[in-house]
């Protein structure tokens, strides 16, 4: 049972000078060495020669090596990885977030829009993410030209150039609602807005 | 350990329904109404509309997606411009019917697959699409497919319940089953038998109990092959999913009558119907009804 559990740590073993020069009693020294470090008994602070040596408790030893299990979407996902999240694949995630508002004549489904936290589980590594594969009868409108072909997806979704324009239009007019130049600042606008309901109660 | 819900998916652009295409009469048992290839998507050539973009599949070739885990347990859903529902692929490197797959690399330089699965192709993506709680088609499940036709959505069921599980795929048609044959070389997990779906009789030696069936059979008498394969092969407590196409049982009335028609037809034959869901954008006048077969009675509780 334990045997098959994987080692935690480093594994070590004294090294014995080999003084002798007969075969025989170089085997028999390495019999002696192979002993593994965790059936002798030793408090459990104890660091040999500064090295890490597993705990004895079999409890422990199960508790460190569920630790070190690499965290999965289990095996009803085919053991989807949680990868780790890079700066390129974060903000991938947070542009496919907001792709709704990249474009105003696509509309998708509402999915999770409003939590800002990112999905655990995906199929990624530190350099790629997925690419779709066309088949060999798909004809040219299947396929990506290699201009447009992008290292990263939040590249790919920013890269048309005739939403760019839409893209800097909408910044502009939020830009101008937001940041109010001079007295209209301070202006209230509207007979009913909140400001003024502040201001009739303030007195 | 579950993702979040939500439905996702949906990057697949409608469909006019054309001339001709759907509905064609006098087909063999077991096609489930469905032409071969590409013929399948009816009205194709000009007055099309909307000239752009409408490749199959919706995304293209080239572009980047996240492949995340839906709702349901064995389906993935990739997220990129569009969305699309796809399955792990089994056999990593070939489409079966020439749909587009997702390929992520891993540092080691292995390679994993997924298939996009098409909701306007196949029944069960359509019903998963639309919403159904829960098909009962996970990994490792053992699954027996009624109308498997040409093996479309039977290679992607095989993608789902994984190397563990088992497809029985039955098809009455020769045509189609050849291509079946054909991809069941493939896909170990698949089991094809050629043979009527009305006499369970003649392949009770190749199938073993089952969790669950998916009827897709388009037959006036759906629900009494259905109950017959399930005296068969499925175990109580299992579970059915039927699709049903109004049209193929009665079309003098309207859809909802033969639905709740059909479903009071299945509760005759032991089976629990627990839901229902229309597969509207993806078919016409189709629905799917989930349940259970022989369902235990509950205990009451502290007697």
């Amino acid at each position: 049972m334990l045997e098959s559990k994987p080692k935690i740590g480093l594994t070590w073993e004294p090294k014995l000078p080999i003084f002798t020069s007969s075969e025989t009693k170089s085997t028999g020294s390495q019999k002696s060495e192979k002993v593994p470090a965790n059936t002798i008994w030793k408090t459990e602070t104890e660091l040999v020669d500064g090295l890490f040596v597993p705990p004895n408790d079999p409890k422990k030893l199960n508790k460190l090596s569920r630790k070190q299990l690499k965290d999965t979407a289990g095996k009803n996902w085919f053991d989807m990885p949680a990868p780790t999240i890079t700066p390129e694949i974060k903000k991938d995630f947070q542009i496919l977030k907001l792709r709704s508002v990249m474009d105003p004549k696509r509309h998708y489904k509402k999915a999770d829009m409003k939590s800002k936290e990112l999905p655990k589980y995906f199929q990624a590594s530190l350099r790629n993410v997925g690419t779709v594969i066309e088949s060999a009868s798909d004809f040219f409108s299947g396929r990506l030209t290699k201009k447009e072909r992008k290292a990263t997806l939040a590249e790919e979704i920013l890269s048309d150039r005739t939403l760019g324009d839409y893209r800097k239009r909408k910044v502009r007019e939020i830009e101008k609602q937001k940041n109010v130049v001079g007295v209209e600042k301070w202006k209230i606008k509207g007979k009913q807005s909140w400001k003024r309901a502040k201001h009739r109660r303030d007195g | 350990m579950r993702p979040p819900r939500g439905r996702g998916g949906g990057g697949f652009r409608g469909r006019s329904d054309g001339p001709g295409g759907r509905g064609r009469g006098g087909r063999s048992f077991g096609d489930a109404g469905r032409g071969r290839g590409r013929g399948d998507r009816g009205g194709r050539g000009p007055g099309r509309g909307r000239g752009v973009g409408r490749g199959r599949g919706g995304m293209k070739g080239g572009s980047k997606v996240m492949v995340e885990p839906h709702r349901h347990q064995g389906v993935f859903i990739a997220k990129g411009k569009e969305d699309a529902l796809v399955t792990k692929n089994m056999v990593p490197g070939e489409a079966v019917y020439g749909e587009k797959r997702v390929s992520v690399q891993n540092e080691d330089g292995t390679k994993i697959e997924y298939r996009v699965w098409n909701p306007f192709r196949s029944k069960l993506a359509a019903a998963i699409l639309g919403g159904v709680d829960n098909v009962w088609i996970v990994p490792g499940a053992r699954v027996l497919y009624l109308g498997a036709a040409s093996g479309t959505t039977v290679s992607h069921v095989s993608d789902i319940v994984g190397p563990t599980g088992v497809v029985y795929a039955v098809e009455f048609s020769h045509r189609s089953g050849r291509d079946l044959v054909n991809m069941a070389k493939k896909r170990t997990n698949i089991i094809p038998i050629i043979e009527d779906a009305r006499h369970p009789a003649k392949y009770r030696m190749l199938v073993g109990m089952v969790d669950v069936i998916f009827s897709d059979v388009a037959q006036p008498d759906q629900a009494r092959i259905l109950a017959l394969n399930a005296s068969y092969f499925l175990k109580n407590g299992g579970h059915f999913v039927i699709s049903i196409k109004a049209n193929c049982i009665d079309s003098t009335v309207p859809a909802e009558a033969v639905f709740a028609q059909e479903v009071k037809k299945l509760q005759q034959d032991q089976f629990k119907p627990s839901e229902q869901v229309t597969l509207e954008p993806f078919e016409r006048d189709h629905a799917c009804v989930v349940g259970g077969y022989r369902v235990p009675k509950k205990q009451k509780a502290a007697a």
